[in-house]
């Protein structure tokens, strides 16, 4: 590739920037309405932070409401889920791009048709299977959930990423004594950990984010996960805006920081494998 | 009288104490044994969170009285505590004990028999306490105890503003509203923006445009429950709030519930019309010199302008029974009791059911709770019956529409009532069946279902359990074996999840499943699918979907890719300027979407303030023209969805080996050359995959538009199809209509899907 010449630099630079600038002010927004005193929505001014800043509403949060409980709560529910979710979406997709085997080609496609159904839809059928197996109030039921929600899509991307690995690297173990499992396992996987790291991403935000299976799940303050105990500052009429952007910026800085450390490993590991071949 | 509550309250709280002491001692005592008899009792709420802090302490103290009971409280929404509490109720049998709520509520929770009536519970004596108007009985049977007369509007003003401008008393008529609103709108620094409005509500709600309608003489339905919305009144009130803003500019242009809270609470606006329920924080704010008045009469007809008033109570779940029926009675006489009634209205200056409180000194005395007893004189109770939903939808988008300028008020209101006519007939839409006769139509739907699953049951052994055995040709048994082995645990979670839903659906769309018909719906053949294929508001949305959708992801991935080539080079600073560029994703979208809503607003939000000051573009009202309402929600979802798109083509342009550059560019190849014969050809199969994941991820994402445009604000017009499905059929709990139309967005996406990648070949051979 040619040099870039600086004028080029110039350009590429600014329009970054522009860039830059229309991708994270909405996200400052949040930050400047959680620092605002009172529930003061309307200014015309642009800065981030206001003249009075305060940070009465993260205060607020933990003496007034049983926030630490919350964000224990979401941190158990979401750590089981990113695990099963690994487990599961590593050996099938291992599978899928490994193996002939009789219906893989209907699995690969039915991954793809489970995202088609209207999820709104899916709600109160998926109350009454919940209550029946009587797992209201019970995390296994989110957890269940949770996982299943992330799994088409980390198992079609963990597809495509071991599909990038050449074969003959496990035919090599094999040759040396080594189970086919033992293969995937020691051979494999670690190969693959930049989509395994994705994996894990993808499970967490649909564990961590997630409120609307969540508010019909739990009927315990206690028990609340972080999203749902949001949730309950947005009142119709009444919203508590400042506490409601100063909780959802607890929410969102651990997925922000998951976010900055493994971008390095999204690009690149997020490869979405083709749906046949 | 008086004297003798007062007494009786104290001592209760005396005796309380005594109890308290008492039981200390003997749960010390027999500690374990009382711990294991506990009951506890579950009460749903959609109480703000003022009141919340007054439930929280009565239930303490009910706790303290007694210790077999605990009263476990849970906080949802309005909207989300009804609809919680019908899948639990009607559903499943299950849910709270006792649901609080406006009344409302009834009609609904009649018709699907998930409410218990309560007359055996109360003696006559007792029932005699309360004002009439705070039982709540329907079709005979009475289903609420109130706790409050509440939800009416009234005027709330503030003395200081009045003062500045010379004005000592609130508006008495509508023309002196007019006037006096004019007086207090103030362009203080003189830049051509107004900085304090005369008046603000959330006047483009149809419960706040209620009062004038009635004050013109209109009303939302008859004795027999039809809808009367198409008549002078409506024109004439369409025509007096579309006044207020476009000719005598005494009110926003665009005004939300959250921006004229916002704006009177902190002193820019000198008047504002709400409900029962805000006043308390008014009077708290430092901004504020609150005063309440009765909205002012409407000269021209005489009559004074009639908010809703809704009782707020308790309704019992029909599935409890025995000793739990008892304890579940007697915490809801405590909690509509004269002490507990007592503690809200004196905190919260709330109007008390029991008429005995509401004769207490310190409740009759108090101005705010004069004023709005006075208001509540005046106005009309909410109607109980289903009909008023399908009302409050129909009224939805022609109000919107005549203020939005795409309908006159005349067509408005013959609009209203037509559109009203129609969803009152899809509320009881199913329940004329024959339920008696042989249902044919059952039986053959049954019978093709009996057959399909035979047939995919032997597909299965046919395609599966069979070359499991045998093996398939030129694959050894014991690798598909471990193959199959491997997917089967995501495979069970993933359908063990799906496969129920989607039946369950399936089902309910052959169906007639509706609000009358949860608990005896039948299979009715095809005729839900019929009923959508004919709605020309189908083809509608689904040409706005197809629109929404081809929009969307073309700018995901044209913006995303040039983005992508932009980073795709030795770039100081690239490491910051990629995370940075990646944040929408990591940011929950319900958080952003609502900050892009605040964004959009026409005074205060940054886009237009930007626009404004960097290109000097006039503000543009994004929120309340249908066309720019949804470019906005277009805007907000290209944002949200850039990264993702942008993260694959990275993805893809780095495997694309530098030599092809080099050897192309030696043979004297273009940028543009190179950018078509290498780039595009070799990113395409990286980023043909995860478009039909975008294309199906945004046809159905209802989220960002539920979000930024406030549920298809305005007047329903923003809707794509999952949205609109959600809104004008499961809304009114066409459930079985509901089922179907979602299974026709099913199918089309499912049959596009399959269409798209076989002709953009994503089919590789199969090794």
């Amino acid at each position: 590739m040619k040099k870039t010449s600086p004028l080029q630099y110039i350009m590429i630079y600014s329009i970054l920037l522009v860039a830059v600038a229309w991708s994270i002010y909405p996200i400052l927004r949040v930050i400047t309405i959680s620092i605002r005193p009172g529930d003061n929505l309307l200014t015309e001014s642009l800065s981030i932070i206001p003249d009075d800043w305060t940070f009465d509403n993260y205060i607020k949060l933990f003496v007034d409401h049983p926030f630490g409980t919350w964000i224990w709560n979401s941190i158990l529910v979401t750590v089981t889920v990113v695990i099963t979710g690994v487990a599961l979406a590593s050996t099938a997709g291992y599978a899928l791009s490994r193996f002939r085997f009789p219906g893989r080609e209907a699995s690969l496609l039915s991954l793809l048709v489970t995202q088609m159904f209207p999820a709104t839809m899916l709600l109160l059928p998926l109350f009454i299977m919940l209550s029946s197996l009587h797992l209201i109030n019970t995390y296994l039921g989110l957890i269940v959930i949770y996982s299943s929600t992330a799994l088409p899509f980390c198992v079609w991307q963990m597809k495509g990423y071991y599909d990038t690995i050449p074969y003959s690297l496990e035919e090599a173990a094999r040759i040396d004594g080594a189970s086919r499992f033992m293969a995937f396992y020691k051979i494999i996987l670690p190969l693959a950990s930049p989509a395994l790291v994705i994996t894990a991403l993808f499970s967490f935000m649909s564990a961590w984010t997630e409120y609307i299976v969540a508010a019909q799940v739990l009927w315990y303050e206690e028990m609340f996960t972080l999203p749902i105990g949001l949730k309950s500052f947005q009142a119709n009429m009444t919203t508590e805006w400042g506490l409601y952007a100063a909780g959802a910026m607890i929410v969102s800085v651990p997925a922000i920081a998951l976010f900055l450390f493994l971008t390095k490993y999204l690009i690149g590991g997020l490869t979405l494998g083709s749906v046949k071949g | 009288m008086i004297g003798n509550i007062q007494s009786h309250l104290s001592q209760n709280l005396k005796g309380s104490m005594k109890l308290l002491l008492y039981l200390l001692v003997s749960v010390l005592m027999f500690g374990s044994l009382i711990g294991a008899e506990q009951t506890t009792l579950h009460l749903w709420h959609p109480m703000p969170a003022p009141s919340r802090a007054v439930l929280n302490d009565l239930v303490a103290e009910y706790e303290a009285l007694h210790p077999d009971i605990r009263v476990h409280l849970l906080y949802k929404e309005n909207e989300e505590v009804r609809m919680a509490y019908m899948s639990a109720t009607g559903f499943t049998e299950g849910g709270p004990d006792l649901l609080y709520g406006p009344s409302d509520f009834t009609g609904a929770l009649v018709e699907m028999d998930i409410v218990k009536p309560l007359e055996n519970f109360f003696s006559e004596e007792e029932l005699a306490a309360f004002d009439p108007k705070g039982l709540t009985w329907y079709q005979g049977h009475l289903y609420q105890i109130g706790d409050e007369l509440g939800n009416h509007l009234a005027l709330v003003y503030n003395k200081r503003l009045f003062a500045e401008v010379g004005l000592n008393r609130p508006p008495e008529t509508l023309q002196e509203l007019i006037e006096f609103g004019k007086k207090l709108t103030i362009d203080k620094d003189g830049d051509g923006v107004v900085d304090q409005y005369g008046l603000v509500w959330n006047f483009t709600e149809p419960f706040f445009f209620m009062p004038f309608y009635a004050s013109y003489g209109g009303w939302v339905m008859d004795e027999d429950q039809n809808p009367t919305l198409n008549n002078d009144a409506a024109i004439d009130a369409f025509k007096f709030v579309r006044d207020m803003r476009d000719v005598h500019g005494i009110i926003p242009i665009e005004c939300d519930y959250d921006i004229a809270d916002s704006k009177f609470n902190t002193g820019a606006a000198a008047m504002l019309i709400n409900g029962a329920w805000s006043w308390a924080k008014y009077m708290d704010s430092p901004h504020v010199d609150f005063g309440l008045a009765v909205l002012p009469v409407n000269e021209e007809t005489g009559l004074f302008p009639a908010p809703m008033i809704a009782t707020k109570g308790y309704y019992m779940n029909p599935y409890v029974s025995g000793e739990r029926e008892k304890q579940v009675v007697e915490l809801m006489k405590f909690l509509t009791g004269a002490h507990a009634q007592f503690e809200y209205s004196s905190r919260l200056a709330t109007i008390p059911t029991r008429l005995e409180v509401r004769q207490l000194p310190q409740i009759a005395e108090d101005p705010v709770i004069m004023t709005s007893i006075e208001q509540v004189s005046r106005g009309k109770a909410m109607p109980i019956s289903p009909q008023m939903r399908a009302i409050w939808d129909a009224m939805r988008p022609a109000y919107q529409n005549v203020l939005g300028g795409s309908m006159t008020p005349e067509e408005g209101a013959a609009y209203q009532q037509k559109v009203a006519v129609q969803k009152v007939a899809e509320l009881f839409e199913g329940q004329d069946i024959d339920r008696d006769a042989v249902n044919i139509t059952a039986i053959l739907v049954y019978l093709a279902g009996l057959i399909l699953v035979i047939w995919a049951l032997y597909k299965l052994f046919v395609a599966f359990i069979l070359p499991l055995m045998h093996g398939i040709p030129g694959v050894q048994v014991q690798e598909s074996r471990f193959g199959v082995l491997m997917v089967a645990p995501a495979a069970l979670f993933i359908f063990g999840v799906v496969v129920y839903p989607f039946f369950y659906n399936l089902v309910i769309s052959f169906s007639n499943m509706g609000l009358t018909t949860v608990n005896d719906w039948q299979i009715i053949g095809l005729s839900q699918y019929g009923k959508v294929l004919t709605d020309s508001q189908f083809y509608h949305f689904f040409l706005r979907t197809i629109i929404w959708t081809v929009v969307n992801v073309a700018l995901h991935v044209i913006i995303g890719t040039m983005l992508a080539m932009l980073l795709n080079r030795p770039l100081p600073g690239k490491g910051i300027i990629r995370v940075l560029l990646i944040l929408p994703w990591a940011v929950p979208s319900y958080i952003t979407a609502l900050t892009w809503r605040g964004m959009f607003n026409i005074d205060y939000g940054a886009v237009n303030i930007i626009l404004n000051k960097f290109f000097g573009i006039a503000p543009i009202s994004w929120l309340i023209d249908p066309t720019n309402a949804f470019i906005a929600t277009i805007i907000t979802n290209v944002w949200l969805g850039i990264p993702f798109m942008m993260i694959i083509a990275l993805g893809g342009l780095q495997s694309i080996p530098q030599e092809l550059y080099e050897a192309a560019s030696i043979d004297g190849a273009s940028p543009w050359q190179q950018f078509k014969k290498i780039t595009l050809p070799l990113l395409k199969p990286v980023m043909i995959p995860a478009i039909t994941l975008g294309i199906v991820w945004t046809f159905n994402n209802i989220n960002v538009v539920w979000l930024v445009s406030n549920g298809g604000q305005p007047g329903d017009q923003t809707h794509i199809l999952v949205s609109f499905v959600y809104r004008a059929a499961f809304n009114l709990y066409r459930y079985g209509y509901a089922a179907a139309f979602s299974f026709m967005i099913f199918l089309m996406l499912a049959l596009f899907s399959v269409k798209f990648m076989q002709k953009n070949k994503a089919t590789e051979t199969a090794y």
